[in-house]
């Protein structure tokens, strides 16, 4: 508790309290994981808000994330430069948004950001296929590929242009009630 | 719909940033349009602003005035597509009805690789833009600079239109925040916290909303007075007390750690049942913390030395030296406790039956809550998928961590992707009449025969129960006593430990379409059994024990009770000995095709429904009896962690962990709980009470207590109000018999907007499957048309552009002449200026009609738009319609 002062200020802690789904404690705890990923980068004392990013291969390899085949498309999609780089503020974010208290508009939105990979804010055919690909190790034959990603598109497409738009996400996400609990990540 | 509301924050911003709207115009104008339907807070000054650009547009390329947009629109259009198509996703007309709600996507591809215009610009001086924080005044200042900087002075007309436009865009920004000033904290932190933004522009929303918060303050203060100001101060103390609350209950709760390494290692699906576990704990903690403080504490001021003698198996019996503790009703006294001689005094009737009645109110309105929120967040849509696009994107569960499980679980999905494709190939299973009348037969044969077994089971238990009653009166050593009526327990677990595994052979049997029904005809049997055993066993409580003119009936159910609670106590570490360590031990030594278990989610689950069940009966004839059920629950918690993590593995079906979560809660409320209400019902107002122990004695029922209570009351005049409520509220059929009618008219009523709801939500799926292939069919003929003009030869385009009067011409040259930029950004410019301003405006067209040169182009296309954006008007309309209340 001593520390707390000189880590935010009361008023960070305030705000990001306010953008967050967390507890000022889970705040501290959070930055102590983001402080130890690289003591050497990451200031201690966050009151003056210092730039500092973290890359990618470090962040992936948190035990939270590091087998997760998206790791790389999360980091990502929380990245405010969009190459993966983090600053604390990402990766706040990005727990806020996978965290329990999270609502499911919100996490939709971010899934869909994670399974659009070539980010043209649709999920189509290369992106269904890279999907599967991480889901299955690669285990599946071409044809096989390409029939599921058909059928997914078939049923999942409404507006019958070939690939999915994020309305035709969310309404799916609609109906998959276990979505809300999988997407979600204990920190 | 608060999302849509929150977008509007978005909104402005880009409204600022002139590449920024130019780039998004281009990009995804169609949508942007659609927007504007959307979110009531972006009202038409939104659409004003694109006849704005369009103007400017115009000024920038130094075209006469009156040169029809149309007109060249499909020149470019075609270079555009052409460029286009090399390029998958610049999807030039959008999809105009896809995503009104993803209008914040922009900002993706700004940052992503693949798109082809300039990423970094724009996005990065946007967000420094917010970063820096400049209050709106001061952009908006900014803004103004840059437009008068940017407009040739002949054109002061339209540059007095734009500003009016952005003093409107102005007035938006600050209605927005008023808006989010307006509302409570609470509310404000929830629409801030649901921003998909990144963490500082929320902040930053946030900063602006409290400054102007503080700003209205101060200006109020003015005439203000110290009173508001201290509202103020609570307020803003009682938040922080809130939020402090709050952190300290995240510390409460339990096993937190556990839970992720579960999780992590098992998935969703197993950590639910933990959760459960977790959940019927937390209830029993609270009813022991009530009950051992208004029944036990002061029964502890007047209770006497216990001198029985205590030989352990009572332990296990519940009965001897326990009978003479205050784990019994038997032991509670009927008098009124009084340490002081002043007249503060304790009524042992009244605290016992309120206590133990408000318990159970409150129980049912926190199940009844919890089931309400459960069916809310998991049965939003009442048609499930099955299907493979659910499998494929909702299906990975974040929460695994562990490198086996991630491996297991990827092996898994693909043999399940498998199965479902070999599914597909044949799929309908064409039964003739004569297998379906044979499966019919099956399920049937059966259904009676589980039935029956649960039947069965129940006469048994009958019987041997009242035989043992019998047993007691003969005379035989204390000792022999005790251990016989372990007798009836050890049955009852065996049998509820046995029959499942008869019901799961069935399964063998049995053939169902989907194996999610034999999971839940699974559930449903058991549940029978269960629920029957329990209902048989409370039958003979109240019908043979209770009248049995035994002395202090009340005890030995309770007696009978801890017996059957801690006898399954002991089945349970047994079966998860036996069931999972015995059989991992078999499965990977002796016949390894068994392989390593699986943990069984459903069977675990509903005996936790069964002793949760046993443990609120005898809450009444045992007021600590929820003390044994936390232990018992902490010491199954961890026995249950430990045969996980050594014995099983991660569960292969798939299992819908929210739906079973849903119906378990149900199952939790449903039979079990009401059932308790009405055990509970019969005791008080039916049964009379023994007459030598416990604190009703001497009564003919249990409410005599309270009635005589209210008798006495009303010789008080200043608690007649309690009288009247009892008399005329709970006391009266009438009362409870018009409330059921109004609560059956509110549920009809509901049902009945809720068909209405599903008719229309039929509607709206057909009307947007209509509209995409709308669009399909205008796009097709769109490019058909393009291809066929830009086929013929030169001498032909320059022989009928020539026929036309020379302005247009002039454009026809300047425009290949911004096309010949390579995707400069006057040449998105134009794109985005010349489309948006064609597509909606009548005014925008006529010229194209007037002048009516390349008229066959021209007017399909602006047909082809004018229908396409109806159509788009249209169905948000209706969208808007549905979705308000």
């Amino acid at each position: 508790m001593g520390n707390k002062q000189t880590i935010f200020t009361d008023e960070q802690l305030d705000a990001y309290q306010d953008c967050t789904f967390f507890t000022r404690k889970e705040i501290l705890r959070l930055h102590g994981r983001y402080q130890e990923m690289a003591p050497n980068i990451v200031p201690m004392d966050y009151t003056k808000d210092p730039d500092v990013k973290l890359p990618i291969q470090l962040i992936i390899n948190m035990p939270e994330l590091k087998e997760n085949p998206f790791k790389e498309r999360i980091v990502e999609a929380f990245s405010e430069d969009g190459d993966g780089n983090l600053s604390f503020n990402d990766f706040v974010d990005m727990f806020s948004v996978l965290s329990e208290m999270a609502p499911r508009e919100l996490k939709a939105i971010y899934a869909f950001k994670i399974y659009d990979f070539n980010t043209d804010n649709f999920i189509c055919k290369s992106d269904l296929e890279k999907t599967l690909n991480k889901l299955t190790r690669e285990e599946l034959t071409a044809e096989e590929i390409t029939l599921v990603c058909e059928k997914v598109i078939e049923e999942a497409d409404m507006d019958g242009d070939g690939k999915l738009a994020f309305a035709d996400f969310e309404n799916m996400i609609s109906k998959a009630p276990d979505f809300l609990s999988t997407f979600h990540i204990r920190i | 719909m608060t999302y849509h509301y929150n977008e509007a924050f978005e909104n402005p911003d880009y409204h600022y940033s002139e590449t920024l709207e130019i780039d998004r115009s281009r990009e995804r104008n169609p949508s942007f349009h659609q927007n504007r339907h959307d979110s009531s807070l972006d009202d038409d000054s939104l659409y004003d602003s694109y006849e704005g650009h369009s103007g400017r547009g115009q000024r920038n390329q130094d075209y006469p005035m009156a040169i029809p947009m149309a007109s060249m629109q499909p020149g470019f259009r075609y270079s555009h597509s052409a460029s286009g198509s090399a390029v998958p996703n610049t999807n030039p007309y959008g999809n105009p009805h896809t995503n009104p709600s993803f209008e914040y996507e922009p900002e993706l591809a700004y940052t992503s690789p693949s798109t082809f215009h300039a990423m970094d610009g724009p996005y990065m001086r946007r967000s420094s833009d917010v970063s820096d924080g400049g209050s709106f005044s001061q952009r908006y200042n900014r803004r103004q600079a840059d437009l008068v900087y940017r407009m040739p002075s002949s054109l002061l007309r339209l540059d007095s239109k734009a500003e009016t436009y952005n003093e409107d865009k102005y007035k938006q920004e600050e209605k927005l925040i008023k808006n989010l000033a307006s509302m409570s904290s609470g509310e404000r932190v929830k629409a801030i916290q649901k921003t998909p933004k990144t963490m500082k522009e929320k902040r930053d929303i946030r900063n602006k909303v409290l400054m102007e918060k503080t700003k209205k303050s101060v200006s109020s203060s003015t005439q203000i007075n110290c009173c508001t100001q201290c509202m103020y101060k609570t307020a803003l103390s009682y938040q922080r007390f809130k939020n402090g609350l709050s952190e300290y209950l995240h510390l409460l709760q339990l096993w937190q750690k556990t839970l992720k390494v579960i999780g992590g290692k098992f998935g969703t699906s197993v950590l639910s049942y933990f959760v459960f576990l977790k959940w019927l704990l937390t209830f029993n903690i609270f009813s022991f913390l009530v009950n051992f403080s208004f029944i036990t504490i002061p029964q502890f001021i007047a209770s006497g030395p216990n001198n029985l003698s205590f030989n352990g198996l009572e332990l296990l019996t519940g009965a001897g030296y326990f009978k003479k503790t205050v784990l019994y009703y038997g032991f509670y006294t009927n008098s009124t406790i009084s340490k002081t001689e002043n007249n503060s005094s304790y009524n042992m009737q009244l605290a016992y039956i309120f206590t133990i009645g408000i318990y159970f109110i409150i129980c049912f309105f926190s199940l009844v809550y919890s089931m309400a929120k459960s069916f809310r967040k998991n049965f939003i849509n009442p048609q499930t998928y099955s299907g493979s696009a659910v499998k494929l994107l909702c299906i990975w569960d974040f929460n695994i961590t562990n490198e086996k499980a991630v491996k297991l679980k990827q092996s898994n999905l693909s043999t399940q992707i498998k199965e479902s494709l070999s599914e597909v190939t044949h799929e309908v299973l064409n039964l003739s009449l004569k297998q379906r009348i044979a499966r019919i037969a099956i399920h049937l044969v059966v259904w009676v025969a589980s039935l029956g077994i649960a039947a069965a089971c129940c006469a048994g238990v009958y019987f041997l129960s009242r035989n043992e009653l019998q047993l007691l009166e003969g005379n035989k050593s204390e000792l022999e006593n005790e251990a016989a009526t372990l007798v009836l327990p050890i049955v009852v677990s065996l049998l509820n430990l046995l029959i499942p595994f008869c019901f799961a052979l069935f399964g063998l049997i049995e053939k169902f379409q989907y194996p999610r029904h034999q999971l839940y005809a699974t559930v449903i049997r058991n549940v029978c059994l269960k629920i029957s055993i329990i209902g048989i066993l409370c039958y003979y409580w109240l019908n043979d024990v209770a009248t049995s003119e035994k002395e202090c009936w009340e005890s030995l159910v309770g007696q009978d009770i801890y017996r059957l609670i801690v006898i399954d106590f002991i089945f349970c570490l047994l079966g998860s000995f036996f069931g999972e360590f015995v059989r991992r031990i078999i499965g990977t030594k002796c016949c390894k095709k068994l392989g390593v278990p699986e943990f069984d989610i459903a069977r675990n689950v509903l005996d936790l429904i069964y002793t949760q069940t046993l443990a609120w009966i005898g809450i009444f004839f045992a007021p600590l009896m929820p003390a044994m059920q936390i232990i018992s629950f902490f010491i199954i918690f961890y026995v249950k962690k430990v045969s996980l993590m050594r014995n099983c593995q991660p569960p292969r079906k798939v299992w819908r962990a929210s739906q079973m979560t849903t119906l378990f809660i149900f199952l939790l409320f449903f039979p079990s709980f009401t059932g308790v209400l009405s055990v509970m019902a019969v005791t008080i107002w039916r049964r009379t009470p023994s007459k030598q122990c416990g604190p009703f004695q001497g009564l003919t029922s249990i409410i005599d207590a309270v009635s005589g209570w209210i008798h006495i009351l009303d010789s008080y005049s200043s608690s007649k109000w309690v009288v009247w409520i009892y008399r005329n509220l709970i006391g009266s059929v009438h009362f409870f018999f018009i409330l059921t009618v109004i609560v059956l008219i509110i549920t009809y009523l509901y049902w009945q907007i809720i068909e209405g709801r599903k008719m229309m939500v039929r509607l709206l799926h057909e009307q947007i499957i209509n509209e995409g292939k709308d669009k399909m069919f205008l796009l097709n003929k769109l490019r058909a048309l393009q291809t066929s003009k830009l086929d013929p030869p030169k001498g032909e385009q320059q022989e009928r552009s020539s026929s036309s009067y020379q302005p247009s011409r002039q454009a026809a040259l300047q425009m290949t002449a911004s096309l010949e930029r390579p995707f400069g950004r006057n040449g998105r410019d134009f794109y985005a200026e010349s489309s948006s301003a064609g597509i909606p405006e009548k005014t925008g067209l006529a010229p194209a009609d007037e002048e009516g040169h390349q008229p066959g182009i021209s007017e399909t296309l602006a047909l082809a738009l004018r229908a396409r954006q109806q159509a788009e008007w249209e169905m948000e309309d209706d969208d808007d319609e549905d979705f308000r209340p």
